[in-house]
């Protein structure tokens, strides 16, 4: 450990072991996947609110074949939705968030000098690089990316004949989410095993950060769930390749009955969202560790029910390996399937409901630092009521009968999943720029940033759930063939209108991020005046963290305003006074 | 050149606003060396906003909800479809009540406590009876709403009473196939074996026979290409004597040159229903995709790829054949069971009626992929998995007339777009009162048309059906 070898620029930047270096790493990329991402969602949302419509600009960026006269290809509209979906999914909020948080927080937060294994670390990173890569790859080829929508449902996604996204472009699809899945296992196991044996002296599992608790629980989820998306990727792959029949059974298409039968499309739908709702958490969690973290420091309170906060965190956990059947309510699964998992979705509902009232509780009567972090921490919060309360509409399994796949849905898991997450992200990324680069971002372009994303978004996924109960299915590459849905086309515009606003608003936030990591201005060591142990550490970068010995933890973190203290915080590394209670 | 000029710009703006934004921090720095990272009257400014947002979302939410209503699914015209408006109903009503409750809180604390130099928080870490409460409640009204929500799919999902009648759909890539059970009330047996011309695949004795007559490709008539070059090219496919065996019934030679089966036994058999309506070629019982049979045979497809696809279509039909001969032997043990689908009637048709007031058990079918059954003014939906039969009952109780009736009454609009006949440019579009009528559409991603496959249903009473019914014809 702190080996003090020389570093040359490709050990210190590109193959570093470094779980700082590694956390910017998955951070950087995880923001050029997010463009990608996002400039797709624009390309097909202008589709959607003017369909038929030529644009010059589509035609130049897609050329003719697949934005003929600038007007959007429908095999294109379906490959974007799909990548646009996996990359925000994937390769933002499961690779980018944890990725970056769990690196960077992990060690800094329990006292440790790095993670267990550098090497796996490092391998993680350099395997999810890979993974994105051929992903974005995949949107090159002749035939088009992947385009049976992100969940890439067989047999679509397993002929080739069925559509032309199925080909080559649904292979890669596969491979690099083969790639992928290796990545997040490797790092997962990592930060498990980083947590459980290296935490500092008095750091007991009690006085962990709810951040720590929450990497924990997701590293746990995705260690238990991503091996079945494996398993299913393969027998698609074997599908697709070796003539087997896993999921195909009495097909006829091309003019021609195929041979294969016998497998179930049911399979495969079972084994993706056996992965696909704790995926939902494996996203969700971290978010809202950083938020609890965030919203405690910044209101100068402690965390309204500590322990209540980490058993609704354990319950949803749980939960969330039992409820994978809410997605599939009406493919012909038995309806008494449906009923129990109607059950288990809506006691979710109870954990999460204590996990706002304890944010609510926390910052009454505090005294709120609004920064821009802490904006998106209390927007996350305000996203994550928005979008569970329709929750409780699409886990009714009589209810879903009607908005099932449709804008209800989308807008439902945008604001939920995709919007919450990325704010939590947001404000981990304002909060924790100091501990990266030893700067501060701009704090008005940090506003700026926060109010022009936050309209937009509200903007975008409110008005959404009116076209869903108007009945509009999802994935449509045009409203408008059904003569039922022409009366709610102007609310479309409204909603690319929104989209194209908040989208402009992300450039103010990449211009600000690159502009502070080399001329912000620099910060001092515990900026934010937080408890926690990364903000023990010297401001600058180096190997293993602290100088000398490393910090002993004496009490939970967060002591804020605490009764006896002239200051409103108390670092966890100060010794309790005499008779002194520790926290909660 | 354009382009150029426009990331010059931006790059010059990005250079700008740095060496504003450096300016200022230095400008701060200045005045107030020991500044915090973000001052008093950022936080106050920013309070103000939290509020005003608050407010705003709160104004929006409840103008969206009162404009927007006219453009909803007016209410359901089924007799389930009433039950699970009234669940919807209460749910809405719980939703926004905690909506309400929670963001005006969020919003209002938000703002009220915000960042006041000198204060101190309050000091609350954890109230074990404030916990228990929002554990309790939101548990109690939780398994209340569950309860009623899983009682009400019960009925929907189990219905007691046998269905007055059975209709399936059939759908493919892209488009829906309707067939109704006929006089015997059943629905004839059905495989993806028979699908071709016969379009749901309905297996009575005569189907499956003709359709094994068809894939083992007897007497057809042989058509001529003249194309020298390929003529000349004479193709030796060793490998397809693999397949030579007395399932197909075929006389295939050790070695036959391809031009020979391509020119002296191709035959057209079938118009494909493709999307581009290019026809298939069936050679001796396999299928070639026949877009441009010259230019392949050109390029020489007895290598790579081609003949991979040939090959895969001898298999595919050489399964096939078997599938029907076994049926036919099957046939013979029970005969009766292949009867059914005689007086089926199968309407390959985007207009389809249905009878008000009768329980009618819908089965659907795939041919391809998943697609999905939507049927939104019914509040019905089932998808569609190919091998398997998926069921939704129902009972529509309001024709068509009174359902416009209806919507009309609960101030529901449709927009009537005008277009000029020759430019199909919009000339108007005026917001009217009432509904486009029933609809079905699929709603599960199946391709590149997914947004495409509809039909167009029209309840009527049963002695319109019956008439209606009774001029369609049955399926033997």
């Amino acid at each position: 450990m702190g080996g003090h070898h020389h570093e040359t620029f490709i050990s210190k930047y590109i193959f570093s072991m470094d779980h700082k270096i590694i956390g910017k790493q998955f951070l950087i990329t995880a923001i050029f996947m997010a463009v990608i991402g996002m400039a797709m969602s624009i390309l097909f949302r202008i589709q959607l609110a003017w369909p038929g419509e030529g644009f010059a600009f589509l035609n130049f960026f897609l050329g003719d074949k697949w934005a003929p006269e600038g007007v959007l290809d429908p095999n294109m509209y379906l490959a974007l939705v799909t990548i646009h979906g996996t990359i925000i999914v994937f390769f933002v909020l499961t690779g980018g968030l944890s990725g970056t948080f769990s690196n960077l927080l992990i060690p800094y937060q329990i006292g440790a000098r790095d993670m267990a294994s550098g090497f796996m670390n490092m391998l993680s990173y350099w395997l999810f690089f890979v993974s994105s890569v051929v992903m974005v790859y995949s949107v090159f080829v002749e035939s088009g990316a992947a385009s049976g929508g992100w969940t890439v449902y067989p047999p679509l996604s397993a002929l080739p004949q069925a559509m032309e996204g199925s080909g080559l472009g649904m292979t890669l699809w596969l491979v690099s989410m083969t790639i992928f899945i290796a990545s997040s296992l490797i790092g997962s196991l990592n930060y498990i095993v980083t947590v459980v044996n290296l935490r500092t002296k008095g750091m007991t599992m009690v006085r962990l950060p709810l951040t720590i608790w929450c990497f924990f629980i997701t590293a746990v989820l995705g260690v238990l769930s991503f091996p079945v998306l494996l398993s299913a990727a393969l027998l698609l792959m074997f599908d697709r390749m070796l003539g087997t029949s896993f999921y195909l059974d009495s097909i006829f298409i091309g003019g021609e009955p195929l041979e294969a039968t016998g497998g179930s499309p049911i399979l495969y739908e079972h084994l993706f969202w056996f992965l696909g709702h704790p995926e939902v958490y494996i996203i969700l969690l971290p978010a809202l560790g950083l938020v609890s973290e965030i919203i405690s420091t910044n209101s100068r309170k402690p965390i309204f029910g500590y322990r209540a906060m980490i058993l609704s965190v354990l319950a949803i956990a749980f939960l969330s390996f039992i409820v994978w059947g809410h997605h599939m309510f009406m493919t012909g699964m038995s309806p008494f399937l449906g009923t129990v998992f109607t059950f288990t979705t809506l006691l979710i509902a109870i954990p999460s409901a204590v996990k706002v009232f304890n944010y609510l509780a926390t910052i009454w009567r505090g005294n709120l630092r609004l920064t821009p972090g802490m904006l998106f921490a209390l927007g996350m919060v305000s996203l994550f009521i928005s979008g569970g309360l329709t929750g409780l509409v699409l886990g009714d399994s009589a209810l879903d009968i009607n908005v099932h796949d449709t804008y209800f849905v989308v807008a439902h898991f945008h604001i939920v999943m995709g919007a919450g997450a990325i704010f939590g992200m947001f404000a981990g990324v304002y909060h924790w720029f100091p501990r990266m680069y030893g700067r501060l971002m701009n704090s008005n372009l940090g506003y700026l940033h926060f109010w022009v994303t936050f309209i937009g978004v509200y903007g975008v996924f409110f008005p959404m759930h009116f076209v869903g109960l108007a009945g509009v299915p999802r994935r449509y590459y045009s409203n408008l063939d059904f003569e039922m849905f022409n009366d709610i086309q102007f609310i479309n515009v409204i909603i690319t209108g929104f989209a194209i606003l908040s989208s402009f608003g992300q450039f103010v936030f990449i211009f600000n991020f690159f502009y502070s990591v080399f001329r912000g201005k620099k910060s001092v060591q515990n900026p934010w005046k937080s408890n926690t142990l990364e903000w023990t550490a010297p401001i600058e970068r180096i190997h293993g963290n602290w100088p000398g010995e490393l910090p002993t933890v004496h009490r939970w973190p967060y002591d804020y305003s605490k009764p006896g203290y002239e200051e409103d915080f108390v670092l966890q590394n100060v010794p309790l006074k005499n008779g002194e209670h520790d926290g909660h | 050149m354009e382009l150029l000029l426009i990331l010059l710009a931006i790059v010059v703006a990005g250079v700008a606003i740095a060496k504003v934004l450096k300016a200022r921090e230095l400008v701060d720095a200045l005045k107030d060396p020991k500044s915090e990272p973000i001052s008093s009257s950022e936080i106050r400014t920013n309070a103000l906003g939290w509020l005003i947002f608050g407010i705003v979302l709160f104004v929006m939410a409840i103008v969206q909800m009162i404009v927007f209503d006219k453009y909803l699914l007016p209410s359901a015209a089924s007799v389930h479809g009433k039950d699970i408006d009234d669940l919807m109903r209460i749910t809405m009503i719980l939703i926004m009540s905690v909506f309400f409750l929670t963001q005006g809180l969020l919003f209002w604390f938000g703002f009220k406590y915000y960042f006041k130099p000198g204060k101190k928080a309050f000091w609350f870490p954890h109230d074990n009876k404030l916990e228990l409460a929002w554990t309790v409640v939101p548990a109690v009204v939780l398994i209340l709403l569950v309860t009623y929500g899983m009682s009400t799919w019960d009925d929907i999902m189990n219905p007691k009473e046998e269905p007055d009648m059975k209709i399936e759909f059939v759908s493919e890539q892209f488009g829906w196939t309707t067939r109704y059970a006929g006089a015997d009330s059943t629905l004839g047996e059905a495989s993806f074996a028979l699908y071709g011309k016969n379009a749901v695949g309905i297996a009575t004795k005569n189907a499956i026979n003709e359709r094994l007559a068809e894939c083992m490709n007897v007497n057809t008539t042989v058509i001529s290409v003249s194309n020298k070059s390929v003529s000349n090219d004479i193709v030796t496919l060793t490998g397809i004597n693999f397949y030579k065996n007395e399932i197909l019934g075929m006389n295939v030679p050790m070695t036959v040159s391809l031009s020979k089966i391509a020119f002296d036994n191709a035959v057209i058999l079938s118009k494909g229903r493709g999307f581009d309506g290019t026809s298939k070629l069936i050679v001796k019982g396999f299928v070639i995709d026949s877009l441009n049979l010259e230019h392949e045979i050109s390029l020489g497809w007895n290598k790579g790829a081609k003949l991979d696809k040939v090959e895969s279509s001898i298999k595919n039909y050489t399964a096939n054949v078997l599938r029907l001969k076994r049926m036919l032997k099957d046939y013979k043990i029970d005969p009766t069971k292949y009867d059914f689908g005689k007086d089926d009637i199968v309407i390959n048709d985007n207009n389809i009626k249905l009878p008000k007031g009768k329980t009618i058990q819908l089965q659907f079918r795939s041919k391809d992929v998943i697609h999905s059954a939507y049927f939104p003014h019914f509040r019905a939906q089932m998808n569609c998995v190919p091998g398997m039969k998926t069921n939704f009952t129902f009972t529509p109780n309001e024709t068509s007339e009174e359902f416009q009736a209806k919507t009309i009454k609960e101030g529901k609009v449709y927009l009537e777009v005008i277009r000029d006949e020759n430019t199909g440019d919009v000339i108007s579009s005026v917001e009217k009162l009432g509904s486009t009528g029933y609809i079905l559409l699929c709603n599960k991603v199946c391709g590149s048309s997914h947004f495409n496959m509809k039909v167009f249903i029209d309840v009527v009473e049963q002695d319109e059906f019956d008439s209606w019914i009774a001029s369609q014809k049955t399926f033997e």
